[in-house]
């Protein structure tokens, strides 16, 4: 027991330190926690005495891990909101209809390639439809483009992504956890969650006045205690009723948000996000072996243009719908690219479900590679579009030349 | 004016303001407690140019100075209130004026003038209703009041230098 401290704190150190160089070079923190993971997993050698393989504290790690996946999901909840999507207006609704279902057909798309069953096909579709809200946002702010009128249409677009990522979970985890075979009892468990889910944020807003009322408390230490006991035992029960624990999670997030106490549950709650969530990346790269990563690249490089692809011709489309420019559109496209911390909580849900290990590691590498990508692509997004328009214009001259 | 608020889930919320000078000011309350100010690119009508960024602090601050909230009338040249036809101001006597030394009764300056004087805020004291008795010191201020016309007729006398 004695290792276990020292091996946690071994491990905070390492995501720490690798956190702070991926931040001084302006990257996304989420991969590099992955790759840190991954080699101080068990599949790396050793050498004596000096073994930094996480053996004792794996399971340890592990839980935290899936504590991580809970805030993270009771976040999205917080910020999610049904009404402000629907205020967000028709063209945002339209853009993101566009932007899930181009995504959504180049992870079936890729998975036909690879020749995937049906079960790991719909991960991958989760995986390669679910932008990154961390770092979409980062990037904005650090660009400074937060004032521009494309972001508005962005951040809508990633509102809509987040309603699509928590359908499709629900449908994964009927899918993939309960182990169902035939297609009528995978459909059953899957409308059964949501039906749950349904059920519960009826109930949510019916009973909000007692909620409202029951967290009316002044003591901030009790105040946390009290909604981290909501979250654990939502999930907690969900589990029992066989909807994934982070459903749960995200169910009480999705009702909580609409609590007058929303703003200060949201405000308690990052540091736990950020915390757990790290140690989620860690312990998700710790399941991973290095080794396999190689047969992953080929299928993370499809998957990773196709990627591209969908987002520049559903921004392009997104963009013409809410009547910007181009450049803006093209801006709407290459922003969304980010792919990052529910791509990674879709491969889990695959590796919860006991499929293709090889997930996995296309949603590392997949992952590893747009968290790059994606903020390049942004910072850029001007220069690609006048260098697409300069080609586009040469080859249209070149005929009457 | 027309204010139009707008959420940027993750990021915090938009406020766009058009100012009657036909401009459009857009201030970003960031989540985090930031703000930020941003105005048209006008070489680029599809950018933002941003105009600054500031801490929670900071923005209180500013928000009081635009505001007329972060007012110390003794640190201020001058400062008007108007009710009606009735205008109080603040004006700052230089140490050279000609005024320093004499008595309000000397100069009659409610008989020339129609101004009254009501309160004189010198560093140390502050003289609230000063006597026709009272001897003007350099680099105090004069509360004052009365109309528009005597005020300026007050403030042509009051720069004349000794």
């Amino acid at each position: 027991m004695d290792a276990v401290v020292f091996e946690i704190g071994l491990a905070l150190g390492l995501i720490a330190l690798v956190g702070l160089v991926s931040e001084k070079f302006r990257f996304s923190v989420i991969p590099f926690y992955i790759i840190v993971g991954m080699a101080m997993g068990p599949h790396m050698p050793h050498f004596g005495i000096l073994d930094f393989r996480f053996i004792e504290s794996y399971e340890f790690i592990e839980f935290m891990g899936r504590v991580g996946v809970l805030f993270l999901l009771f976040y999205l909840g917080l910020e999610f909101s049904i009404s402000r999507l629907l205020k967000s207006g028709k063209s945002i609704v339209a853009g993101g209809a566009f932007y899930v279902g181009l995504n959504f057909v180049s992870g079936l798309l890729l998975g036909w390639l690879l020749g995937f069953p049906l079960k790991e096909t719909m991960v991958v579709c989760g995986i390669m439809t679910s932008s990154s809200t961390a770092i979409v946002a980062k990037v904005l702010v650090d660009l400074k483009r937060t004032a521009n009128p494309e972001t508005e249409i962005i951040m809508g677009m990633i509102m809509f992504d987040d309603l699509f990522i928590a359908i499709h979970m629900s449908f994964l985890s009927g899918l993939v956890l309960s182990g169902a075979t035939s297609v009528g009892a995978i459909l059953k468990t899957s409308v059964f969650a949501l039906a749950f889910i349904l059920l519960f944020i009826a109930a949510g807003r019916k009973f909000m006045k007692y909620i409202d009322a029951a967290l009316e408390i002044k003591s901030s230490e009790l105040f946390l205690l009290t909604v981290s006991a909501l979250l654990f035992i939502t999930a907690g029960l969900s589990e029992t009723v066989h909807v994934a624990e982070a459903i749960g999670a995200l169910l009480i997030g999705l009702v909580l948000a609409d609590s007058v106490h929303g703003k200060r549950i949201e405000h308690m709650i990052v540091p736990f996000r950020d915390f757990f969530g790290a140690m989620f990346f860690f312990s998700f790269g710790l399941s991973i072996d290095p080794m396999s990563l190689g047969g992953a690249v080929g299928a993370a490089v499809i998957g990773v243009l196709l990627t591209i692809a969908a987002n520049s011709i559903s921004g392009m489309i997104a963009g013409k719908i809410a009547g910007v420019s181009n450049k803006q559109s093209a801006n709407i496209g290459f922003t969304l690219v980010s792919r990052g911390e529910f791509s990674i909580i879709m491969a889990s849900i695959g590796k919860a479900g006991g499929l293709l290990p090889v997930l996995q590691s296309f949603a590392v590498v997949y992952v590893l590679i747009l968290a790059v990508l994606g903020p390049l692509l942004t910072k850029e997004s001007k220069a690609i579009y006048m260098l697409t328009k300069a080609v586009g214009a040469k080859f249209r001259r070149a005929p009457q030349e | 004016m027309l204010v139009k608020e707008i959420d940027l889930p993750g990021i915090g919320r938009k406020f766009v303001m058009e100012t009657k000078a036909k401009g459009k000011m857009i201030v970003i309350v960031h989540d985090n407690g930031t703000r930020e100010l941003y105005i048209p690119d006008p070489a680029d009508p599809d950018e933002r140019l941003s105009v600054g960024s500031f801490t929670d602090d900071e923005s209180r601050k500013l928000a009081g100075i635009i505001g007329g909230m972060a007012y110390k009338p003794k640190a201020l040249e001058n400062l008007d209130i108007e009710i009606d036809d009735l205008v109080i101001e603040w004006h700052r006597i230089d140490p050279d004026s000609e005024w320093i030394g004499k008595t309000i009764g000397e100069l009659k300056v409610r008989q020339t003038t129609g101004v009254s004087i009501i309160a004189v805020v010198e560093k140390e004291k502050k003289n609230i209703v000063p006597g026709p008795d009272f001897r003007f010191v350099g680099d105090s201020v004069l509360v004052i009041a009365g109309e528009r016309q005597h005020i300026k007729l007050f403030k042509e006398l009051l720069a004349i230098k000794a």
